[in-house]
């Protein structure tokens, strides 16, 4: 690899950075030094790239810029978990972790998933647009064209499983220039290449048939009917409750803050809860992988976070489009899928998401600029939208490498590790097909250990609570009737009832909070965000985990609704 | 079930609307979705309801209660927890279709159907705040009724983004109840609400009210933790070194009311774009025959008396509408020079009719004109107009065959 550094050393010179050092690691480059500013950090890092290298470690310090960012880390500490023994602890519980711990509990093993945050999903894979893609926008040959195209083969197969709704609307690539239409047979090939079926290009005229209120400079559009739509965090409860009904554990508020190592093995697991050993561990940390690799003396790539703004429209809005709409990305250098106008399952539209470069892990702001971004690059898609439609927005970062691709293999070095790390976007569409191929990788390394069997219990359906809005009407009916806290709706927007927020409180994977009883039930989520129902669910939740109403939380503790009772703190002082 | 009129909601407009309408000889269903009737005047405990319509000063329950007498006198079926999950019109007749815990999923047809559903706050999303997402934000209403519903203090040290009536009404609750209100942010240059909630919630409180300036970020990772605020220019935009941090637990926002309507949006009527709330003529029927709306979900009313005013007026019209006694306003009602808007939109000639209307910025010695064609109708003069106060005008019947009449102010001639 000499001569592969040579290079590297060359490329950044030429583009300014002759001070960056340059080694080898374990076949990964790696840069140290100084630069002045994020951009240049991410240019040094993208230079490196393409040199034969297994990955880019980019270890340049940027002057002025604080090292630590925010970070939620769980407040609690004790040894609850300590010298517990588990055959495989998964690192993360977004999509991909929790994918795969209900892939492995087919397996006949004792599984631990860990999870930093006091409920699953509340990164990634709450912050994205809920899409699966049709496998055109990435690169033919990547492990993200690979997980994408299988991802979305699988998809009906799971939602029937799991009990999740999932539509295929299919999608419209807009065109802006009417020669654009000529590169129809060529992106038809690349499509037909790339394994996608019943690709078309369709004329002005018959995108308008398909979207009257389609925006006034569309020229013609490439339609990918392949293009499904689902809730992600409903995906991600869902395959986490089906694990959990086949035996795995989620450990919530636990996270991981280094391994004991015996050699090339990882030993044990150093959580805030104590030391859990483990048969094998599967790093799914998102945007935070390359640093649970650290951990274990294997890291060969980098997480860059690359932000993405979302707005959420109100429902009235639905009506007024059918299809997923993007302008087609005819470059192919962006990194990003261009954004655009996503019907959501649960009847609003989404607007975006923006691509920006942060050094910020969690930081999940969102400004005036970014909002206006997606005012005028996004809803003149469709001519019925305004920005008054819009009724909340939120971000969410992408676990970028240097490489742009997926990472999904055992560790090199570390004999029982496997990484499913860089998981970007498509990420979501592909999880199903990642938890696949990161199952056959660990059992195949567990089982030069020991005998494997598989789960005599598996059951890939997953038990859920009724949903009396999805119900006809007779059973309905006999469901308010068996139960009439089905018949009180406590959320005047989505129409919840208090059926529902119960059946949340204590399902497999119980929501105690307004926010995880938000992912769940869709109390708050409406175009008033919990004016209304937010005295019922904190009366609710307070009554079904018998605590004190000042004890609930929005989200993790530390976020308690309510402070005190009225005047108690004049009562107290009279009472004195 | 059938009925002859349909009443959805149980605040005042709702219960004097069922009340007219039974009293007007329909038969009346009034369907409520909370559990105890009287709307927004539940959590309403402070005094200066009734005036007009009791002849003395209620606090909002006590209001509520004497209208609740008045339909409970009259054996009126008040359905509560009541939910519209469908709403459609066949062969001129309204389809419900109505959800409660007791009776399941049930269908009710209507002939007349009075909307009297209130109205919703804007919420910190509408009014894009930005930074940090923790618990400690609260819409003033939410927070009132945190309070007065249920005795829960929401925090500790407030700020109160937005000087709506609700705001500095809820800047002094807090304050009553041993929080600490740091200041009132308004970014427009004169308070939103009430003069008289000026006076008697913040200046009677020394709560410091700060005009020109907006809340520009909110800090804290689980609780709120701080608020940037900042000055704003002549376009509302932050102006550059004005910013401050101000630390708290909580940020109240009143920034202003949406009457709500999604529920009749299917039925494709037509709403007037400045009052939120559909076009209606002085019957309080709206554009679709035998469709009334009254009360905040028309517009949104500064006193409540006058939103039960709205409410009996829709009820007898639905009364008589389904005696086939109503005929709809044909006549265009113009928010002209000056005005922010006016209601009814519609007036039907040979009636009497009340008009609403508001003043689009603060005006002194003005001189109010309804004019139809080059004659006109009207002249009353107005000392001091502003936007938050809404006036009251009674006109004479109209004679039939006008098209349009047009309402505007105009500055009068200062006698020097
Ligand atoms: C704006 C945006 C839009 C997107 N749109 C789409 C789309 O439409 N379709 C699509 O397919 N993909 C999309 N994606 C990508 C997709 O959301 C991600 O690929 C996917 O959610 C990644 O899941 P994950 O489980 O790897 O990461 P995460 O969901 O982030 O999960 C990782 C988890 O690990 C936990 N963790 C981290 N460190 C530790 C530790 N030390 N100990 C314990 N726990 C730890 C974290 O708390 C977190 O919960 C989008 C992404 C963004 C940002
Ligand atoms: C916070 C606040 C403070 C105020 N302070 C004063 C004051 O000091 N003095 C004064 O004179 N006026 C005051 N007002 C004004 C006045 O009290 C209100 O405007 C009045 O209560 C409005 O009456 P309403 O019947 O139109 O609406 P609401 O009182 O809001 O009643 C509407 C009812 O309809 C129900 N509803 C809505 N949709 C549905 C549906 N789809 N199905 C079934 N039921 C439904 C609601 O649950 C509610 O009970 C205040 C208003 C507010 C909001």
């Amino acid at each position: 690899m000499e001569g592969g550094l040579q290079l590297v050393k060359k490329t950044l010179q030429s583009k300014g950075f002759p001070q960056v050092e340059l080694s080898e690691r374990r076949g990964a480059v790696v840069l140290e030094g100084e630069v002045q500013n994020w951009d240049d950090y991410l240019a040094a890092g993208y230079g490196a790239v393409g040199y034969g290298f297994r990955g880019v470690v980019n270890n340049i310090t940027v002057s002025g810029l604080k090292n630590c960012f925010t970070e939620s880390r769980p407040a609690v500490k004790d040894l609850s978990l300590d010298s517990s023994e588990f055959d495989v602890v998964i690192v993360g519980g977004g999509i991909i972790g929790c994918a795969i711990a209900r892939e492995l509990s087919r397996w006949d093993l004792k599984i631990a998933l860990l999870e930093k945050e006091d409920d699953i999903a509340k990164h990634t894979s709450s912050r994205n647009n809920g899409m699966i893609h049709p496998a055109m926008a990435v690169k033919l040959g990547s492990k993200k064209h690979h997980y994408n195209l299988r991802g979305n083969r699988m998809y009906d197969q799971v939602a029937g499983e799991l009990g999740f709704e999932l539509e295929w609307p299919g999608s419209l690539a807009l065109l802006t220039k009417s020669w654009q239409i000529l590169l129809g047979p060529l992106a038809k090939r690349s499509a037909r290449k790339k394994g996608l079926h019943g690709v078309k290009v369709f004329s002005r005229r018959k995108v308008k048939d398909l979207e009257p209120n389609i925006g006034d400079e569309q020229r013609g559009a490439f339609y990918m009917p392949e293009s499904g739509i689902v809730a992600p965090y409903k995906v991600t409860v869902a395959y986490a409750e089906n694990a959990i009904q086949n035996g795995a554990r989620l450990f919530m508020n636990t996270m991981v803050q280094g391994f004991v190592m015996e050699g090339s093995r990882i030993a044990g697991v150093r959580t805030n809860r104590g030391i859990i050993q483990a048969g094998l561990v599967v790093n799914a940390a998102g945007i935070w992988s390359d640093r649970i690799a650290e951990m274990a003396g294997d890291r060969f790539f980098t997480i860059h976070p690359r932000k993405g703004v979302i707005a959420i429209l109100d429902k009235k809005t639905r009506n007024s489009q059918k299809l997923i709409l993007g302008r087609a990305q005819l470059n192919g250098r962006s990194h990003t899928k261009g954004g655009g106008l996503t019907p959501l399952i649960d009847g609003n539209i989404l607007v975006g998401p923006t691509a920006t470069e942060t050094p910020d892990r969690e930081d999940y702001s969102t400004s005036a600029k970014e909002l206006q971004f997606l005012e005028e690059n996004h809803l003149p898609l469709n001519k019925a939208l305004k920005k008054d439609d819009f009724i909340t927005y939120f971000a969410g970062t992408r676990a970028c490498t240097f490489e742009e691709d997926f990472i999904v293999e055992a560790s090199k070095y570390v004999e029982n590790l496997v990484h499913a790390a860089g998981i970007q976007s498509p990420g979501l569409a592909s999880a199903p097909a990642i938890a696949v191929d990161v199952t056959d990788i660990a059992v195949s390394i567990l089982k030069k250990k020991a005998d494997i069997k598989a789960n005599p219990n598996f059951n890939p359906r997953r038990l859920e609570a009724p949903n009396p809005g999805k119900l006809g009407l007779e059973d309905r009916n006999r469901l308010i009737a068996a139960n009439p806290s089905y018949g009180r709706i406590i959320c005047r927007c989505e129409m919840v009832s208090e059926g529902e927020v119960v059946d949340a409180i204590h399902a497999t994977l119980p929501a105690h909070s307004i926010d995880a009883i938000k992912r769940r039930a869709r109390a708050g989520m409406g175009r008033c965000q919990g004016g209304f129902c937010t005295p019922a669910v904190l009366n609710i939740i307070s009554r079904e985990i018998n605590s004190d109403i000042t004890e609930v939380c929005k989200r993790e503790p530390g976020s308690e609704m309510i402070v005190g009772r009225t005047k108690d703190k004049a009562r107290a002082g009279y009472e004195n | 079930m059938k009925t002859d009129v349909m009443v959805i909601g149980a605040g005042p407009a709702g219960l004097s609307a069922a009340l007219a309408a039974n009293q007007g000889g329909a038969g009346v269903l009034l369907i409520e979705r909370e559990s105890r009737p009287g709307g927004i005047l539940k959590q309403c405990i402070h005094d200066g309801f009734g005036i007009v319509r009791y002849n003395e000063k209620l606090s909002g329950p006590e209001y509520a209660f004497c209208d609740l007498e008045a339909v409970k006198s009259r054996n009126i079926e008040i359905l509560k927890n009541t939910f519209v999950l469908d709403l459609k019109m066949k062969d001129s007749k309204f389809k419900l279709l109505l959800q409660n815990p007791d009776k399941g999923v049930f269908p009710v047809t209507a002939t007349s159907l009075v909307a009297a559903t209130g109205c919703r706050e804007r919420t910190s999303r509408q009014v894009f705040i930005h930074g940090d997402r923790p618990a400690g934000i609260y819409s003033a209403g939410t927070a009132q009724n945190l309070i007065n519903i249920h005795g829960y203090l929401p925090g500790r040290k407030c700020v109160v983004l937005g000087s709506g009536d609700i705001g500095m009404i809820m800047a002094r609750r807090l304050t009553l109840e041993g929080a600490e209100v740091l200041g009132v942010y308004e970014i427009k240059s004169e308070v939103s609400g009430l003069t008289r909630n000026l006076v008697q919630c913040l200046e009677d409180f020394d709560i410091p009210l700060y005009l020109n300036s907006t809340v520009t970020k909110v800090h804290g990772a689980r609780r709120v933790e701080g608020v940037t605020v900042a000055a704003v220019g002549p376009d509302y935009s932050p102006l550059f070194g004005t910013e401050s941090y101000i630390p708290c637990d909580t940020l109240l926002l009143s920034v202003g009311l949406i009457p709500e309507n999604d529920i009749l949006e299917p039925l494709g009527l037509a709403m007037d774009t400045s009052t939120g709330g559909p076009i209606v003529d002085q019957q309080m029927m709206t554009t679709i025959p035998g469709l009334f709306s009254c009360g905040n979900a028309t517009h949104v009313y500064d006193l409540v008396d006058h939103v039960s005013e709205s409410g009996a007026t829709a009820g007898s019209a639905a009364a008589g509408y389904c005696k086939k006694d109503c005929v709809q306003g044909e006549i265009e009602v113009k928010a002209g020079d000056n005005l922010l808007y006016a209601v009814p939109q519609r007036l039907v000639p040979g009636k009497d009719s009340v008009v609403y209307f508001r003043s689009a910025r603060t005006m002194d010695n003005v001189l109010l004109q309804v004019e139809a064609g080059e004659k006109v109708l009207t002249n009353k003069k107005y000392i001091r107009l502003r936007p938050p106060e809404m006036e009251r005008l009674v006109l004479e019947p109209l004679p039939a065959g006008l098209e349009k009449v047009v309402l505007s102010l105009k500055e009068a001639e200062t006698d020097a």
